[in-house]
């Protein structure tokens, strides 16, 4: 899981979920208590989907 | 455009009754100058120290380093959109108290501030061991926020910059330096035959203490625009942004920003220079995708041949650096990069974060992870308890016996992406 995606295949990652931004990868202090808990929970479970995704070469889970 | 920067040699600094410049020693009126950065109610105190060339002086933790200048004639003031009104600079005529330099030091804000020394090996290190330094240490009141701290003492730099600029208003200069910027539509038609160059000129925009302003709006805000390099001269951009202080740059390296300085040089017989781009470093991946397209479609409308891309920081705006490579490159224009490395302490590692075969002509300004002792000196500037916690330092880095080990990542300008140290290598 990681915001910039060009270096998470620069260095080789097989499996990529694209996140937030740098300093808040997993979160979104713009959005409400709320909203930021659905964000999340989205971002976990896309996360929990690639690890269970056979993939051949670099993937990336854009949803 | 037209914009003369006359220069005035400052080789002496003192305290004086007033603040002025008398046969190349500048002095500065200390009361007055404290009285100047206490008028902001969010400062609790302020103190000013000087620091001259070859003293055994330590200034840490150092947020910015600004030049004092002032615009004699022409519309504008130095700093706009900090100071005084917002009228376009850039023209007319405006002095430079050249080898003077207003340092800011106080309580850390952040973990990540720089270094200067005076002497000894670190001041090879830092451009600002060769400058007069004003040192303004500003404490703020307790409770303040650390972005609201930030600003304070940021403001006390310009405002001290621009106070002691004022000594050199009827200050005649000893050198002169005339630069002209013409329209496009001139200049697109001057020099026909030769190459035309833009310069890209990257700003580290990433939030508290890495951001940069332009005419005093945060440049995290903007998408990619053309600039005048004489507006540059004038303050239109200014520095908030410090963190890992080697490969920052400080106001005054804005002011004299020495790859548009060094492109005047050869303007005309070797190539045509037609634009200065600036462009941010943003923490979300569109904002790169966005700020890389909009550079490279600039230099496109541009019709340049070529770019000179120069990069702030490390690690993540090395994408954003790589991105604006790739694109200007698949639009034909090609390009060079300056950039500096982290390739860990022996210099094996990878030296950026991302890569592309497009970026075949790169140059480096050093390994910032190096480390260097710093012997004990005898005055320190600032707090020394932060070297421990401050990016380069490491828990350990301040010795018992008062010397320091640290990557020369702390050391402010150490490696300078732009090329504002003298700093070379020699082949093996």
């Amino acid at each position: 899981m990681c915001t910039i995606v060009p270096i998470s295949k620069t260095v080789g990652a097989n499996r990529i979920v694209p996140t937030v931004a740098i300093p808040h990868p997993l979160g979104n202090p713009a959005l409400s208590r709320e909203e930021e808990k659905v964000l999340r929970r989205k971002l976990v479970e896309r996360a929990l989907k690639a690890l269970t995704t056979e993939v051949d070469g670099q993937t990336v889970f854009e949803q | 455009m037209r914009l003369t920067l006359g220069k005035i040699t400052i080789k002496g600094l003192d305290f004086g009754s007033a603040t002025r410049v008398e046969n190349g020693k500048l002095f500065v009126n200390k009361e007055e100058l404290v009285a100047l950065i206490r008028e902001d109610s969010r400062v609790a105190s302020a103190e000013v120290f000087l620091a001259r060339p070859g003293e055994s002086v330590r200034i840490v933790p150092v947020k910015d380093v600004i030049e004092p200048r002032v615009k004699v004639e022409g519309p504008g003031n130095i700093f706009p959109g900090f100071i005084g009104k917002l009228d376009p600079v850039g023209s007319g005529r405006t002095h430079v108290l050249q080898g003077a330099a207003v340092v800011t030091t106080g309580k850390i804000v952040g973990f990540q501030e720089g270094i200067i020394d005076m002497t000894g090996p670190g001041a090879q290190f830092t451009p600002f061991s060769q400058t007069f330094n004003v040192v303004v240490k500003v404490e703020p009141v307790a409770g303040l926020h650390q972005h609201d701290h930030e600003n304070v003492v940021r403001m006390a730099g310009f405002k001290a910059a621009a106070y002691i600029g004022e000594a050199g208003r009827n200050t005649a200069p000893d050198t002169e330096e005339v630069y002209e910027w013409p329209s496009l539509a001139e200049a697109m038609t001057k020099h026909p035959g030769l190459p035309k160059v833009a310069y890209v000129y990257m700003l580290q925009t990433q939030g508290l203490l890495h951001d940069t302003y332009v005419y005093g709006v945060d440049a995290k805000r903007i998408i990619p625009t053309l600039i005048s390099p004489t507006e540059v001269f004038d303050g239109a951009i200014v520095s908030g942004n410090c963190v890992s202080a080697c490969d920052k740059n400080p106001t005054y390296v804005h002011l004299n920003q020495p790859i548009i300085t060094e492109l005047f040089k050869r303007h005309g017989k070797d190539y045509n220079f037609v634009g200065v781009i600036i462009t941010n470093e943003n923490v979300t991946l569109a904002d790169k995708e966005r700020s890389s397209n909009y550079t490279s479609r600039l230099a496109e409308m541009l019709g340049v041949d070529a770019a000179i891309v120069s990069e702030e920081g490390f690690g993540n705006p090395d994408a954003d650096l790589v991105m604006n490579c790739r694109k200007l490159e698949q639009k034909g224009i090609k390009t060079v990069l300056v950039t500096d490395e982290y390739a860990g302490r022996d210099g094996s590692s990878q030296s950026l974060a991302d890569t592309t075969p497009e970026a075949n002509a790169v140059i480096t300004a050093g390994n910032a992870n190096e480390t260097i002792v710093l012997p004990k000196l005898d005055t320190l500037i600032g707090h020394i308890d932060v070297v421990d916690v401050i990016a380069g330092g490491f828990s350990g880095s301040l010795r018992p016996d008062g010397t320091i080990e640290v990557e020369i990542q702390a050391l402010t300008g150490a490696t300078s992406e732009v090329g504002f140290i003298k700093l070379t290598a020699k082949g093996m």
